[in-house]
């Protein structure tokens, strides 16, 4: 299965006025552009773009993009028994996500980035079907982050940057009263012609301003992981049996909300859901599931290989940052900063792995 | 058009055979695709079975890959999907999808004595690599199997291993004395040490209980063996049998796609996480 | 004034004479402003306990935690573990102890009384700040909320940046404890349910459609089930999954075990879970708010809990939390016990 087009040799560069912005989604007819939109609580997420709403001034998404792409609930097949004179039939029919193209405005470049390590994890040896339906549809139009969206983020210490293009297809860069449009791949560009007279050439300043903008950017991130890609691996490697996973686990409550929130989480579970017994008839449903459960690695005979928190916890930091890294040469973590900043009980990753980094120096 | 991986292939149960009844029952299923051939695989793979309406669950083949006819899987019944399995009859309808798994590298043992040590419901998984050495004896040294249940009642494969018996050197044992058994009586690695294989040119292959591998592991090393001729399979919970969900994650593997099959100087590597 | 200083010597005492294991309390944390719970074992770290209105977790959470870790060990150490409460987390223990789910002399109770403060809403004092991230908050001596933010100190009155649940508060000191810092301040709330008044007053469709809206956002990452120190249950029966598996279940137990609800989040599985586990702990809640605080997507879920409390209440003349010798809600009844839904 092909996967999306990457850089198509023609990149292109313009400018959008950010009162154009509207105009652009509605010319974006033939897709569902999604958007950051707020709620009560000054928190964001995605939902259809209303064409006289849409707007990017926004800090990040609670729930990551990889939602519209990998969500919490898809069905695999469905399957249907009947009995007629006296011989049995089974059904089982594969359902594929339809024909839904969409567009994702508003993300973030950690979010991107992770998108495109999902990808890694999809194809291979056996490549998911489900996930790349979506995926192929997907038009990812990231924003670079002028600001750290929140203190805990740390993309710079995860090989990316508030500017990072990775898995993204177009990226803006705000600049004050106007978007720096930069195309990254042939479905960026589409988007762009489909309004080409929304779209002027970028001046030289414009130029020099993203650079800039860019610069500042990388600048005001105050948090980071002390830790290097294969340092930090190393030095987990011989931690496994250390009791400061006990430690730091102490206060973890096993809900989801670090796993389901990270951008780069896929871990999932398959169930038949019966929605009738005779004629048995039902569906086998994908669900999100995540390492922090308890009962994940539960055996049926009951023998559980992660019995406690500290393994949990331990898990779940030695796929990001050494299983990962020395399977694909990549950290799985692409600091977003909301496990940090949404755990309700503040466990705080970028602590812990600083502790590792300085075990035994 | 792509196969989709997570569809699972029908296929009809065509013999079930009960090995042990009870609560820890154990029945043999043999089952034929309904379309067609559905796949070939390599000893110590594993496969998907589907009871639609319950879930999936991963089983050994436990037939050899030389048997074009059926393909075999000795389920032990222990929870939702497999207690569905055991109520199911002859030509009713199961998905399969497989195989998965690296499976037991025999190629690389030919000319070696072929030791299999085996526990219970543990026989099913080295069946299929025992059944295919002995189709092809000449290319292996002597084969053995040193194979054990609790009781007699609870030994799988009966009348097949009374068949071996003509073929190759068995010995059974039980772990508590029964009126009527002569053969050995205590836990499977004591039989070990009392049978004393010897590792010259020898590969052991062991599966059964996490339990009784630990210590037929400690057997072996005792009698010197090296951690590169021992081999067993790994247990794992499992869902999407291709490495993609995570649940049998364990360091940089996926038990579903990267094991089962690990010699002991490979599963020394890994976190000890299973 | 209620102050953390009273407490920390006699925590520095029992650590030293080895009287607890450990101490549960709050401690600075390091991913923002907010404080966070901390696991205090030696006397030297004792110093790392804070108060402030930011101590909003409800750490009698942590006790469930204690009782499966002791649980798994060969040889437990029965020694109590120390645990800060305010008042709210109080009843929690009364709760707990009144479900005979841990024993008293299992706890060492160093109560803190909120006084005329509480805890602080984080999303009302963003709203307030309009942008300007927090550093620290005080409570004042004359009853305000003293907020520092980057570009200097800005007062509030306690009433616009108090979570709701203070607000409606009923215990504003720990109603149990071995030593108690702080006044034994009553504030009675003008309107112990006020914030339920408005959804009350909604017809039945409109509130199956809030409930419906909010609800589609659940993602089941059971956080709300997960922070609260009520749901204590190994298996949860709004959980397909969740099972308590030993050696010796049977296969036909695991077979049978019955899916009251699936993992999908799909409107109508979100509204079983997060309704049964309501009516469950019914008799049991006593609002300290977490399940709500600690849900990311924002789901209103202490209507639903607020709600059947009022019941309780009005119905039953059933107070939670206040004495541990209560029988429980569901599994007593009184003579004057309404009868008239019985037909």
């Amino acid at each position: 299965m092909k996967t999306p087009e990457t850089l198509s040799g023609e990149m292109m560069e313009k400018i959008l006025e950010k009162r154009s912005l509207p105009s652009w989604v509605k010319k974006l007819d033939s897709w569902t552009v999604y958007a950051p939109r707020k709620d009560e609580n000054e928190r964001w997420n995605y939902d259809i773009a209303g064409s006289d709403s849409v707007g990017l001034d926004f800090t990040v998404t609670t729930l990551p993009a990889k939602a519209l792409i990998f969500p919490q609930r898809e069905i695999f097949l469905e399957f249907l028994k009947t009995a007629a004179e006296n011989r049995e039939t089974l059904e089982v029919k594969e359902v594929l996500p339809g024909e839904k193209p969409v567009v994702i405005f508003g993300v973030r470049p950690c979010d991107a980035k992770a998108i495109s390590l999902l990808d890694k994890v999809f194809s291979g040896d056996f490549v998911d079907p489900y996930y790349w339906t979506r995926r192929k549809q997907t038009i990812l139009v990231g924003l670079a982050c002028g600001t750290p969206p929140w203190e805990n983020c740390f993309c710079l210490s995860t090989e990316g940057s508030p500017h990072s293009e990775e898995g993204l297809d177009i990226l803006l860069t705000d600049l004050g009263d106007r978007y720096f449009v930069k195309t990254l791949t042939e479905n960026g560009e589409k988007l762009v012609n489909r309004a080409k007279d929304l779209f002027k050439e970028p001046r030289p300043e414009d130029k020099k301003k993203v650079k800039a903008v860019h610069a500042e950017a990388e600048k005001k991130i105050v948090r980071g992981i002390k830790g290097v890609k294969k340092d930090l691996a190393a030095k987990l490697r011989g931690m496994f049996d250390s009791p400061l996973w006990d430690e730091e686990s102490m206060s973890c409550l096993r809900c989801g909300i670090c796993t389901y929130l990270c951008p780069s989480c896929h871990c999932f579970d398959i169930n038949d859901e019966v929605d009738s017994v005779s004629p048995l008839h039902g569906k086998r449903v994908r669900t999100w599931d995540n390492c922090q459960f308890p009962d994940f690695t539960m055996h049926s005979s009951g023998h559980n290989p992660r019995p406690d928190k500290a393994s949990r916890l331990r898990q779940r930091l030695f796929h990001k940052f050494q299983y990962f890294v020395e399977t694909y040469d990549k950290i799985m973590c692409t600091g977003c900063g909301r496990c940090v900043s949404l755990c309700p009980v503040g466990i705080d990753i970028i602590k812990v792995l600083d502790k590792v980094s300085d075990h035994g120096s | 058009m792509d196969h989709n991986v997570y569809i699972p292939k029908l296929a009809k149960i065509i013999q079930i055979k009960e090995e042990v009844g009870g609560a820890r029952a154990i029945k043999t299923f043999r089952t034929v695709f309904t379309n067609g051939h559905g796949f070939d695989h390599r000893c110590g793979q594993c496969a998907m079975l589907s009871v639609f309406g319950k879930g999936e669950s991963m089983i050994s083949i436990s037939s050899s890959p030389l048997v074009k006819d059926y393909l075999q899987f000795s389920i032990l019944k222990m929870g939702r999907v497999t207690s569905a399995l055991h109520e199911m009859e002859v030509g009713d309808l199961i998905g399969i999808r497989g195989p998965y798994g690296n499976g037991f590298p025999l190629d690389r043992w030919k000319g070696k004595k072929l030791l299999f040590i085996g526990g219970g419901i543990g026989l099913a998984p080295i069946w299929s690599v025992l059944q295919t050495a002995l189709a092809n004896k000449g290319e292996y040294g002597d084969l053995t199997l040193i194979y054990g249940a609790r009781t007699s009642k609870d030994i799988v494969f009966k009348e097949e291993l009374a068949d071996l018996k003509n073929k190759m050197t068995v010995f059974l044992s039980i772990d508590v004395a029964e009126p009527g058994w002569e053969e050995f009586v205590g836990f499977v690695p004591q039989n070990v040490l009392d049978k004393k294989p010897a590792p010259a040119n020898t590969i052991a292959i062991t599966c059964g209980p996490p339990i009784m591998i630990k210590f037929v592991i400690k057997a072996l090393k005792d009698l010197t063996f090296e951690d590169q001729q021992i081999y067993t399979t790994v247990e794992n919970k499992m869902k999407c049998g291709i490495g993609k969900c995570g649940r049998c994650n364990i360091g940089l593997h996926y038990v579903c796609k990267d094991g089962p099959v690990y010699s002991w100087a490979e599963l020394k590597r890994l976190p000890q996480e299973y | 004034m209620a102050k953390i200083e009273d407490l920390k010597e006699e925590a520095r005492k029992l650590l030293r004479e080895g009287k607890i294991k450990y101490i549960i309390g709050y401690g600075t944390g390091s991913n923002g402003w907010m404080a966070g719970p901390v696991f205090i074992k030696n006397p030297e770290d004792v110093d790392k306990l804070v108060w402030d209105p930011t101590c909003v977790h409800n750490l009698s959470r942590f006790l469930v935690d204690e009782k499966r870790r002791k649980a798994r060990e060969k040889q437990p150490d029965k020694r109590p573990v120390g645990i800060f409460v305010k008042g709210c987390d109080s009843r929690a223990i009364v709760v707990l102890l009144q479900e005979k789910f841990i024993e008293r002399n299992d706890v060492y109770i160093l109560g803190i009384s909120c006084e005329n403060g509480g805890v602080v809403d984080e999303h009302k004092l963003t709203r307030k700040l309009k942008g300007e991230k927090p550093k620290k908050i005080e409570l004042s001596d004359n009853g305000q909320f003293v907020v520092t933010t980057g570009n200097g100190k800005v007062e509030f009155p306690v009433g616009e940046l108090l979570a709701e649940r203070c607000l409606e508060c009923q215990a504003n000191f720990p109603v149990i404890s071995d030593i108690l810092s702080g006044e034994k301040t009553k504030r009675p709330p003008e309107k112990p349910f006020g914030s339920i008044e408005k959804m009350e007053r909604l017809s039945q469709a409109d509130r199956w459609r809030f409930w419906k809206e909010q609800l589609n956002k659940c993602i089941r990452c059971y956080a709300c089930r997960s922070v609260c120190p009520m749901c204590y249950c190994d298996e949860c029966v709004v959980d397909s999954i969740n099972l308590a598996v030993s050696a010796d279940t049977t296969a036909e137990e695991k077979a049978n075990k019955v899916k009251w609800v699936q993992r999908s989040a799909e409107s109508s599985e979100n509204f079983v879970y997060h309704f049964v586990r309501a009516i469950h702990l019914a008799g049991r809640c006593i609002d300290c708010g977490e399940c709500e605080r600690a849900c990311p997507l924002d789901i209103p879920i202490r209507f639903l809990n607020k709600k059947l409390e009022k019941e309780a209440k009005e119905l039953f003349g059933y107070e939670v939390g206040f004495d541990p010798a209560q029988p429980s809600l569901i599994s007593s009844f009184k003579d004057e016990d309404p009868g008239d839904f019985i037909r």
